[in-house]
Order: structure tokens, then C-alpha cells, then sequence
């Protein structure tokens, strides 16, 4: 088959196609209609859809939150301290599923975080109020009972201290109240649970007030010097202990619980320098004990600060990657065991913590392809703002090829060959006949007479065709072709005359002759 | 007309790959494992029925090789599949 | 022979086609030539070039207008609302402002990127907004699929949206500095203007999203001059300018007729 021009073009083009579809064998989906938008408006049949997600359960949880600032105030106010128990544990519940949502859905910039801290607020408030209603109670029984002068003194400090944390924790209560009214109302939630819960811890504050209207003033008093700091930042709380013995212990309280221990020196003074750590921007009450001696409660204000919060990502192997970063506020101080959420692809969160210098390192393991990751800071519990850090975007590579596909590939090969060659489809039998028929020399020796002359051409070379096989011993029903494969010897015989049997060609005279010839087994 | 059939096999496949080529574009989706899977479908379809039972012509001689090599690099897709079903 | 023939008619049929289909289609946006995803060819309405004479008490849609109004055109518009006729204005950038002050309607179109918390799709353009008021194109509408609306300042609120949307200032896809979150108005009425925040409701894509609205709107004409359902190409325009003149329909087919009735109509010699 001569090669014609077409045939090489067409087999340079069919080279051509399959080099250019062989590179981007890697990755077959050429195209798919996905995510197609423009400046006004998406095409809705390509954008992936979603579950609705926890959006619509905002609202509803800001309800149940307020309504339980109701039912609680109510419990107090009424001293059922087991019911209260139960429901400001179902309260807390409510605010660490608040939190939760609030990080999910990212809204930490927005006024639902605002709303938020003042849940938070409003939840340790309570619990304070619970705690010291019932211990008032209790010291109001145990007044009754002691009459020691020293101990009927430690009752009565301590209950002043009492007063005036429940003083104190209203004021700020009610403080809070236009603002967080404000958002939920903007939201749509029902806030009147919560308005009705501020005149009903007025009421638990009066009453607190009314048991003792002239009450001394404690021996021990205390002050913090200064009055206002931001995370990280010292604060001293210090006083004297009129009566006090040198080297008494003193226990430091800060919002009820124990924030450090102490001791008077010489000159019944003492002070103590507190760190301001993960507690809620805002006041804070602060009050000391020594022994049975209350001091009375000093204020403090924790003023918010900003955070930054960086990421850097190193790449460990094949499929994971190394996440690391610094949390520092504003001024430089480290945040300390702060919890750092890591966004994957906008929706995985994996949370993980820094560590003593403010820095936190996490490897993540992921899928191949392109992944975004974010680290943010949500500040929940501390005086700080949330912060985030940019996106950083990375590939990873991904396992790589497994053999598997291979080895299918060879074997489904090797496998379809077999069956191919099996059946016969178009392969070559293989020539199996070929050993078995060797013309045998005896038959070859009877000539037969051949008588060609007058003959037309094409008879006589028939004629011959036929004697010759004979001679052979090739069967009659064999065709020229197989004869010729039979006996490669005579194959150009064969060949020529299936020409002229087929072909309608004519042999000369010479050919005739030279066919009689090799037919008759002269020559 | 020597080799009719040889043409009419052709113009089969090459309709066959343009309704195929028809509806992933109508379907805005351009892939090109499902491509050469359907264009196997067609090849081996179109053998089958061109192939006679006493003659082999020149035009089938090689098919064979090519099957058996699409039918390789459909093993390998098929394979992959699995495994991503398997991974995910 | 006879088979390569056959062949030969048969590809240049199919090229003849996708010609046809190049040359009569458009890719611009809200074109009523444009049977792709943005297009609004199948939107069933009718187009209307002459503002002059309008059926009174008939709708009237104004998609996405791109041409100023003249004052006789908005003369047209207060005779056609003041004898009983509906206009619905859809605008998601705002050039339908100049229009509204001109009718002396309070209600003003502010474009913005409002972005939803609340949706059930990936992209946060595309989210539902809530029917709360009385109107018959909202008829038992409770949901309308909005996609990237722009938000409606005054008249009667028609259509709200939920509580967390803001407008995504910075394009960055939460909530940040600056953004707030709050309900938006898309769709506003004032006597029978109604303004609809999103003109994206009409395209080949959204028709199946809305159907009961659309429904609604039946029957509606669109003003074809000055809303962006035209299309650049002058030959679709050519084409469009022959069909709406018969006599040139009629001319352009006697071209085609004659010279055949020619051919085969000689007495054979």
C-alpha cells in the first residue's frame, strides 16, 4: 500500500489529536457549567445548594436566652435555689450553644457577638446572684443563732461584702440592659423576659439592702490601684487590716472566685498583683477574707483591646501542612491558651490553643487540590475583640499515583489480548496446517498428461492449475491462495493464477509455458 | 464500491461521536473520561458488526490492537474511579 | 456518488444551522435574543416600542433600564398609571432613579451587594426574600428566589428580606467593619408603580424559580426602548426591524418566491 497524501495527513492529525488529549488526560473534566455568575446576577443551576444551615436557629436561641434571665430572676427573687440551680445549668448549656453558632455562622464582627458578651455577662451575673442570695440566706440564719462578738462580727462584714457585690452586680445588670435590648429587639426576639428581669433582681438587690441599713465598715479594706486595665496588664489589690495580725493569711476573691492567696507583712498591709487574664471585659467585684473577716468589695473595669492573630503555612508532606501563628494584642502582650479556630474551605472549623508565649501550631492533614485556610480568634471570655487573619490559599499535592489503576490496566490488556487472539477476531490463525502437509515425494512421481494446446489461455492455465495441485497431493478443495500457502515453493504459480482465474487477466504464451513447466515438474 | 462498508462503519462512529459531543454540550459539561468511554462503546459496537465470519479485510486487520489498548486505558479509569469511590 | 452527496448536504445543513443560531443569538444580558442562562427569551411578554400608545389597564415592565426617559415619554408613563395601568420598574443599579423622581414617586432604587446568611445556595447573592404585603402580583406568593437585589427605599414594602442580610460592602462574604445586619425592602408599591429591587427575576434561568410570580405578571408588555432587552447586533436588529413591517416581510419573500416561479414556471422548450 503506497502511503497517499491523505493517509499521512489524516495519520499526522490523528497524532496530533492524541498528544493534545493526552495532556489534559490529568485532569478529563475539560469543562463543567459551575458557579457561573456575573456582576448582576448567578445562574441558580449551577451553584451548589446547601442545607439552610443554623441561621434561622439564631433568633429563636436569643429568645430562649432572655427568657430564661426571666425565670431565673424569679427563682431567685422566691429563693427555690434548686430550681435556680437547674436552670442556670440549662442556661449555661444555651450559652455555649450560642457561642458555638456565633463561630460557625462567623458573625463574631457583627452585633450578635455584642449581644453575646452581654449574654455572657448577664449569665455570670446571675450565677452570682444566685451564690449570694443564698448565702445572705444563710448568714442571715447563722446571725440568729451566733451570738460570739468575733464571729457575730465576721457575719456581719460579710454580709456587707454580700450587700454590696449584689449592689454592685445589679448596677452593671441593668447597665447592660438598653443595649441588649436594643439588638434583640432589631432581631426580632422577644426582650420583655429580660426587661422584667432587671426590676426583679432590683427587688433581690433591695432586699438585701433593707436586712442591713447601718452596717459598720469592715477593718479590712481593700483597693486596686489602677481602677481600669486591658488584658495582660498588672493590677495591684491592696489595703490594710485595721486589726490585723502580721502574717495572716488572706485570701483575694475576684467575681467570687479565688484569685490568689497573701499575706499581711508588718504593717497589717497587704497587696497583691493581680494579672488580668480571661475574664469579661467590663466591672469586676474584688473583695479579700481573712479568716472570717470580710473586707468590703472594691470595683474594677477591664477595658476591651484588639487582637491580631497571624498564620503561616508550611507544607510537611504530600497531604498535610503545618498551620502556625502568633495572637498578640494591640500592644504587643501575647494572648496565653486562647482557643484559635482554623477555617478550612469556609467550613471546616478545627479548633487548637497557644501555648505560653501566644503561639499555636497545628497540622492538618487534607484531601488534594486547592484548599483557603483562616485563623481567627474569637475572644469569647476575654476582654479582647475577635480577630482574623488573612486567607491563606495553598495546593496540596495530594497522594500520589497508587499502582492500581496500572496494574488494572495491564491486566484488563493482557486479558482482552488473550481473548482476542482466542476467538479469532481479527488475528492471525496460527498456521497450524504447515507442518503437517509436506507434499510427499511418492505421489509427485505420476506425471499426468496434460494436453494443452488449443485451449483457450485461461482454460489451459486452469488445466495446469489443477495438475499442479494434484501433483502436490494438495486436496481439491483447496483455493489458489491456500495452495500457495501449502506450498511456498510454487506460490508464484499459484499467485499468477489466481490472477487470471480472478483478475480476468490473460496469461502470454510464454507464461503458459513456463506454467506447464513447473506444473508438469520439468524445469 | 469497494470498501462501502469500510465508509459506512466510519460515518456510524463519527455520527455516534457527534451526538455524544450533541448532548455534553447541551449538558454544559465537558469530560473527557465519559467521552472516550462512549466512543469505546461505539468502537467495539461497530466492529462487532462489520466483522465477517470468513474474510478479513484489510481495515479490520489492526483493530484488534486498538481495542485492546482502549480497553487498557478504560481499565485505568475504571480503576480510578474505584479508588476515589473507595478514598471519599 | 450519490452517498457523498448526501453527506456533503447533510454537514452543510448542520453548519447552516449553527450559523443561523450564531448569527440570531446574543450573549448581552437580559437580551430577549439571548436563549442562554441570562437571557430573558422566554419570558412570555410582548414588546412595546411606542410609549404613546399603550393598552390603559395593562402592565407595563421596565427591565433594567439603560436609556433616559424624555419628558414626553414620562407624560406618557403618568397618563398610562393615572388611567388605571400597572408599571413595574426592575432595576438593580439605580438608573431607574432619574425616572422615579421624574413621576414624583418617593421610592428610590439603592444598588449595593446584599449578601444573606439565611439562604439554601453556596452563593451568598441568592437567597429568598418574604412577601409582606397585599399586592396581585404577589398572589400566593410566599417566597420570591431573589439573586443579587438591590435594595428599595420607600412606598408600601412589598417583599422583605430576612433579618441577616447586609450589603457586602467590601465584597468579602461575612460581615465585617462598617456592615450591618437588618431587613431590606426589594420590592416597594406606591398606587400602581411597583418598584422590584432585582431585575434578575426575568431571566431564562430564574423563570422555573418563580413560576407563580410570573404567572402573575401575565399579560405584560415590556418597553422595549428603554430597557436593556435589546441587543447590539445590528443584524438581529435588522431582523427585527423587517418583522415588524409587513410590507417588507412581504417584499423579502417575494425575492425569495420569484426568481424560483421563474425557473420552473417557463414552458419547457
Amino acid at each position: 500500500m503506497r502511503p497517499r497524501a491523505s493517509h499521512i495527513i489524516l495519520a499526522a492529525a490523528a497524532v496530533l489529536l492524541i498528544l493534545l488529549l493526552a495532556g489534559e488526560a490529568v485532569d478529563p473534566v475539560l469543562y463543567a457549567a459551575e458557579n457561573i455568575s456575573t456582576a448582576a446576577h448567578a445562574d441558580p443551576s449551577t451553584i451548589e445548594k446547601r442545607s439552610p444551615g443554623d441561621a434561622a436557629s439564631v433568633v429563636p436561641l436569643m429568645d430562649e436566652l432572655l427568657g430564661h434571665t426571666g425565670t431565673l430572676a424569679l427563682t431567685i427573687k422566691v429563693k427555690d435555689y434548686e430550681s435556680a440551680e437547674r436552670d442556670l445549668a440549662r442556661y449555661s448549656e444555651l450559652s455555649s450553644q450560642f457561642d458555638r453558632l456565633v463561630v460557625k455562622l462567623d458573625l463574631s464582627e457583627t452585633d450578635i457577638a455584642e449581644f453575646q458578651k452581654s449574654n455572657r455577662q448577664n449569665q455570670e451575673a446571675l450565677a452570682a446572684l444566685l451564690n449570694d442570695s443564698q448565702r445572705l440566706d444563710e448568714l442571715k440564719s447563722l446571725e440568729i443563732e451566733v451570738l460570739d462578738g468575733d464571729q457575730r462580727m465576721a457575719v456581719i462584714y460579710e454580709g456587707e461584702a454580700l450587700r454590696q457585690k449584689m449592689r454592685e452586680t445589679y448596677t452593671a445588670y441593668a447597665k447592660r440592659e438598653p443595649e441588649t435590648t436594643r439588638i434583640a429587639t432589631h432581631y426580632g426576639a422577644n426582650a420583655t423576659p429580660y426587661q422584667e428581669s432587671v426590676e426583679v433582681i432590683a427587688e433581690v438587690a433591695g432586699a438585701a439592702e433593707d436586712w442591713q441599713a447601718d452596717a459598720p465598715r469592715s477593718p479590712l479594706n481593700i483597693s486596686v490601684t489602677p481602677r481600669e486595665g486591658r488584658y495582660g496588664e498588672n493590677l495591684s489589690i491592696g489595703g490594710r487590716y485595721a486589726d490585723g495580725v502580721p502574717g495572716t493569711p488572706l485570701t483575694i476573691y475576684v467575681d467570687s472566685r479565688i484569685a490568689g492567696n497573701t499575706t499581711l507583712d508588718e504593717n497589717a498591709a497587704y497587696a497583691y498583683p493581680y494579672r488580668i487574664g480571661r475574664i469579661l471585659a467590663g466591672p469586676h467585684l474584688v473583695y479579700a477574707t481573712a479568716g472570717a473577716i470580710f473586707s468590703e468589695v472594691a470595683t474594677f473595669d477591664v477595658l476591651p483591646a484588639e487582637t491580631n492573630i497571624s498564620l503561616a503555612i508550611a507544607e510537611v508532606n504530600r497531604t498535610a501542612v503545618a498551620c502556625t501563628g502568633n495572637l498578640t494584642t494591640e500592644d504587643g502582650r501575647p494572648v496565653l491558651e486562647a482557643p484559635v479556630i482554623l477555617r478550612v474551605d469556609g467550613e471546616t472549623l478545627i479548633s487548637t490553643e497557644t501555648d505560653g508565649n501566644g503561639t499555636y501550631a497545628r497540622t492538618l492533614v487534607l484531601t488534594g487540590g486547592e484548599h483557603t485556610i483562616r485563623a481567627e480568634f474569637n475572644a469569647a471570655g476575654y476582654p479582647l475583640n475577635s480577630s482574623r487573619s488573612q486567607v491563606e490559599t495553598l495546593q496540596v499535592r495530594g497522594e500520589g499515583l497508587s499502582p492500581f489503576p496500572f496494574i488494572a490496566a495491564i491486566a484488563a490488556a493482557l486479558g482482552a489480548g488473550w481473548y482476542i487472539r482466542r476467538r479469532g477476531l481479527p488475528e492471525e490463525h496460527p498456521v497450524q496446517e504447515e507442518p503437517d502437509i509436506e507434499p510427499p515425494p511418492e505421489i509427485a512421481e505420476t506425471v499426468p498428461s496434460v494436453e494443452i494446446e488449443g485451449l483457450p489461455p485461461r482454460e489451459a492455465a486452469t488445466l495446469l492449475f489443477r495438475a499442479l495441485r494434484e501433483r502436490l497431493g494438495i486436496p481439491a478443495s483447496k483455493t489458489p491462495r491456500e495452495c500457495a500457502r501449502l506450498a511456498p515453493d510454487h506460490a508464484a504459480f499459484f499467485e499468477r493464477y489466481e490472477r487470471i482465474r480472478y483478475a480476468g487477466e490473460v496469461p502470454t504464451e510464454e507464461e503458459l509455458r513456463s506454467m506447464e513447466r513447473e506444473a508438469l515438474g520439468r524445469g | 464500491m469497494a470498501g462501502a462498508k469500510k465508509y459506512y462503519a466510519a460515518a456510524v462512529l463519527v455520527v455516534w461521536l457527534i451526538i455524544v459531543t450533541f448532548f455534553m454540550i447541551l449538558n454544559r459539561t465537558l469530560d473527557l473520561e465519559v467521552f472516550f468511554v462512549l466512543s469505546l462503546i461505539g468502537l467495539l459496537v461497530v466492529a462487532v458488526l462489520i466483522d465477517g465470519a470468513f474474510s478479513r479485510p484489510r481495515y479490520m486487520r489492526y483493530i484488534g490492537y486498538l481495542i485492546v489498548v482502549e480497553v487498557a486505558i478504560f481499565a485505568y479509569i475504571v480503576a480510578e474511579k474505584i479508588l476515589e469511590i473507595i478514598a471519599a | 456518488m450519490q452517498r457523498e452527496t448526501w453527506v456533503v448536504i447533510l454537514v452543510l445543513l448542520l453548519a447552516g444551522g449553527a450559523l443561523y443560531l450564531h448569527i440570531t443569538t446574543t450573549t448581552e444580558e437580559f437580551s430577549r435574543h439571548n436563549i442562554g442562562w441570562n437571557g430573558t427569551s422566554n419570558l412570555p411578554a410582548e414588546d412595546v416600542r411606542d410609549l404613546s400608545r399603550l393598552d390603559p389597564g395593562s402592565t407595563l415592565l421596565i427591565l433594567a433600564p439603560d436609556r433616559p426617559f424624555t419628558a414626553a415619554e414620562v407624560g406618557y408613563l403618568r397618563a398610562f398609571l393615572d388611567g388605571g395601568g400597572r408599571i413595574i420598574i426592575a432595576d438593580e443599579e439605580g438608573a431607574a432613579n432619574p425616572l422615579l423622581a421624574d413621576l414624583e414617586s418617593e421610592i428610590r432604587v439603592r444598588p449595593g451587594n446584599l449578601s444573606s446568611l439565611e439562604r439554601d445556595y453556596a452563593h451568598p447573592g441568592l437567597f429568598k426574600g418574604y412577601v409582606v404585603g397585599n399586592d396581585t402580583l404577589f398572589a400566593g406568593v410566599e417566597t420570591v428566589l431573589l439573586n443579587r437585589p438591590a435594595a428599595v427605599e420607600g412606598g408600601e414594602p412589598l417583599v422583605e428580606t430576612s433579618v441577616f442580610t447586609w450589603d457586602d460592602i467590601d465584597g468579602d462574604g461575612h460581615v465585617g467593619e462598617g456592615e450591618t445586619f437588618g431587613r431590606r425592602v426589594v420590592c416597594a408599591r406606591e398606587g400602581n408603580l411597583i418598584v422590584l429591587g432585582d431585575a434578575s427575576l426575568f431571566i431564562n434561568a430564574m423563570l422555573p424559580e418563580n413560576t407563580k410570580f410570573i404567572e402573575n405578571l401575565q399579560p405584560v408588555q415590556i418597553d422595549a426602548v428603554h430597557s436593556r432587552t435589546g441587543s447590539r447586533n445590528p443584524i438581529i436588529n435588522t431582523l427585527t426591524w423587517i418583522e415588524e413591517r409587513p410590507p417588507a416581510v412581504a417584499a423579502l419573500a417575494a425575492l425569495a418566491i420569484l426568481p424560483v416561479a421563474w425557473r420552473f414556471g417557463r414552458k419547457r422548450e
